[in-house]
């Protein structure tokens, strides 16, 4: 018996939808390394494109600061107090202190800095890209003999690295003098058990998995929207749609590389 | 900044006042950052703290793991580098203490491995004489084991022959049952016409005895009333006659002034016998001197049977003396044949 000709559709059309996203995820991941080649090379920050880097990195980052600094020292009060209120009742407070290490500086905090970078400077900034791109106004910075690709993508490219990582490292030491002061107040008497206790917990490989995963979110935030943001969508589908794809896969990416470090650290 | 064109272009950068130098500044705080959180995490984990190395050798590593504490008193001192085996099979934990904690370790401290319930495993160091040598770099000391969970198995047998005794009780057949069955009845014949009495006694024949009893004692009580009220009688006329002894004895004409008229004539009695005694006291007291006078006569006879047993002896011997010199002396000497 021959197969009817919806059945010959289907399977053909399962085996080229997978393909396409292959093609696509390839292109997509082809046009990040070359933003990343081009955000590691010297010639990206010379004259005139490092003021305009400086640029984004000061409207990027600088409203930033204070917001997530009183929120990651706020979220860092709430769950020591729980932890910690919680090692008490049960009588474990010997890892009171480790657990709120492990949970607030190693997963959430870098975590919580990617996604807000990825969603107050990196979804815009790629938004932004992309519009222009629809709309063809990077056209006259080719007409002035001016690269749009390293005067208006590579300083957004840059700033949301720029401000992931330092948002990152900014709350976390954040989070460890909050967890500090909430453990043992505005008193010096509990510093060498501190330090110690950090130093337990940062080993030399989680140490590693840390600096990587931080290193792979800023990535992650700075490089995946902005080449979405420079696909040519082959579907031609609305801009929203192309937007909240991007999302989507940033979060999945994200959550990959966390997922990832995890497992390095506790299996 | 520098813009390449005169004109504004879509997405040109944005016209921020001083942008060199606060980028400059941020940047200066993500360096200055990262360095702090380097020297930071270098610094707790000894990267600048000297160290001297510590061998313990245990018989078994499980829960050791890297980055583990030696405690002592509570504090951490020391941390675990490795565990690895030696060639003899036991293993040796490697522990790095910091030097300047190193004093609180000493040639006679103990060092256990305590393995509780909840919670990871424990590496302990106990000094009891603070002053003795202290502990060498690189000191090989042996580690005492406390594994709490070696306990569990001893204790499930020990709970499981508790429930096996509590089933063997509680079963059907068993002795609680038996004994609440008998508590039902025991229920039942409280509750029946016999009541706690029945209990009691075990048959209803002996209940009834009882009672019967009972009924017997409420019957002699009564005759008991009857008497009281007898003896209430006799009491009364014992009363009566009492009262008439008292006048008899006490009153006016009775016996009491009888009595009270012969001790009058009793005392004079008594009078006359004192005189007569005083009397027969002088008797009394000459019979002394007569006595006296013949006590001292007795005391003479001594001397004068001395002096008559004398005259005697003399008279004896002028008597010998006369026959000896009378012609018709006999002989007295005996001849022997």
């Amino acid at each position: 018996m021959q197969p009817s000709l919806p059945t010959v559709s289907l399977l053909a059309l399962a085996v080229r939808l997978p393909w396409q996203w292959a093609v696509r995820l390839a292109s997509l991941a082809w046009r990040a390394a070359c933003l990343g080649v081009l955000m590691i090379s010297p010639a990206s920050y010379r004259a005139p494109y490092g003021n305009a880097i400086a640029s984004r990195l000061v409207v990027d980052t600088l409203p930033l600061l204070a917001g997530y600094a009183a929120f990651s020292a706020l979220l860092s009060l709430v769950i020591t107090r729980i932890v910690v209120t919680t090692a008490v009742t049960y009588g474990l407070t010997q890892y009171a202190m480790e657990v709120v290490i492990r949970m607030l500086v190693l997963e959430i905090i870098p975590l919580a800095a990617a996604l807000l970078v990825a969603l107050r400077v990196a979804m815009p900034n790629s938004a932004d890209v992309s519009r222009a791109r629809r709309r063809g106004e990077l056209e006259p910075w080719r007409a002035r003999g001016v690269d749009p690709l390293g005067m208006v993508v590579m300083p957004r490219v840059v700033s949301g690295m720029f401000s992931s990582v330092l948002l990152a490292v900014m709350s976390s030491v954040i989070t460890l003098v909050v967890a500090y002061l909430t453990v043992y107040g505005f008193s010096l008497a509990g510093l060498p058990t501190y330090v110690w206790m950090f130093g337990k917990v940062f080993t030399p490989a989680v140490t590693v998995v840390f600096f990587l995963k931080t290193l792979l979110f800023s990535l992650a935030v700075a490089l995946l929207p902005m080449a979405s943001a420079l696909d040519d969508d082959p579907n031609n589908r609305s801009r929203t749609v192309a937007e909240l794809q991007a999302i989507v896969r940033l979060l999945v990416t994200l959550l990959m590389i966390e997922v990832a470090s995890l497992a390095s650290n506790y299996i | 900044m520098t813009n390449p064109t005169s004109d504004p272009l879509p997405l040109a950068p944005d016209l921020v006042p001083g942008v060199r130098i606060k980028a400059a500044l941020l940047l200066v705080l993500l360096f200055s950052l990262l360095l702090a959180a380097g020297l930071f995490l270098l610094k707790s984990r000894g990267f600048f703290d000297p160290t001297q190395r510590l061998v313990l050798v245990a018989d078994n590593s499980e829960g050791v793991a890297p980055g583990m504490n030696l405690t002592f008193s509570g504090f951490p001192i020391g941390q675990v580098r490795r565990a690895e085996l030696a060639d003899d099979g036991s293993v040796r934990i490697l522990i790095d203490v910091l030097e300047k904690d190193a004093r609180w370790l000493r040639e006679s401290s103990i060092f256990t491995l305590e393995r509780g319930l909840v919670g990871g495993t424990q590496i302990r160091a106990y000094t009891g004489i603070l002053n003795a040598a202290p502990l060498p770099d690189g000191a090989v000391r042996p580690v005492l084991r406390g594994d709490a969970s070696a306990e569990i198995p001893k204790v499930l047998s020990s709970v499981k022959d508790l429930l096996n005794s509590l089933n063997a009780l509680t079963r059907s057949d068993g002795p609680v049952m038996a004994t609440v069955s008998q508590l039902q009845t025991t229920t039942a014949r409280l509750n029946g016409p016999r009541g706690a009495l029945g209990v009691l006694t075990g048959s209803d024949a002996d209940a009834r005895k009882i009672i019967d009893s009972i009924e017997r004692t409420n019957v002699l009580l009564g005759h008991l009333a009857g008497l009281a009220q007898s003896a209430d009688g006799v009491a009364r006329k014992a009363d009566a006659l009492i009262g008439n002894a008292d006048a008899q004895v006490f009153g006016p004409r009775g016996l009491t002034q009888d009595v009270k008229v012969s001790l009058g004539q009793v005392n004079a009695l008594l009078e006359q016998t004192r005189a007569s005694l005083k009397k027969v006291d002088a008797v009394l007291v000459e019979a002394q001197g007569v006595g006296a006078n013949v006590r001292s006569a007795t005391t003479d006879l001594g001397p004068l049977r001395a002096e008559v047993e004398a005259s005697l002896r003399r008279v004896e011997g002028l008597i010998g003396e006369l026959h000896r010199k009378w012609p018709l002396a006999r002989d007295t000497e005996v001849k022997l044949p």
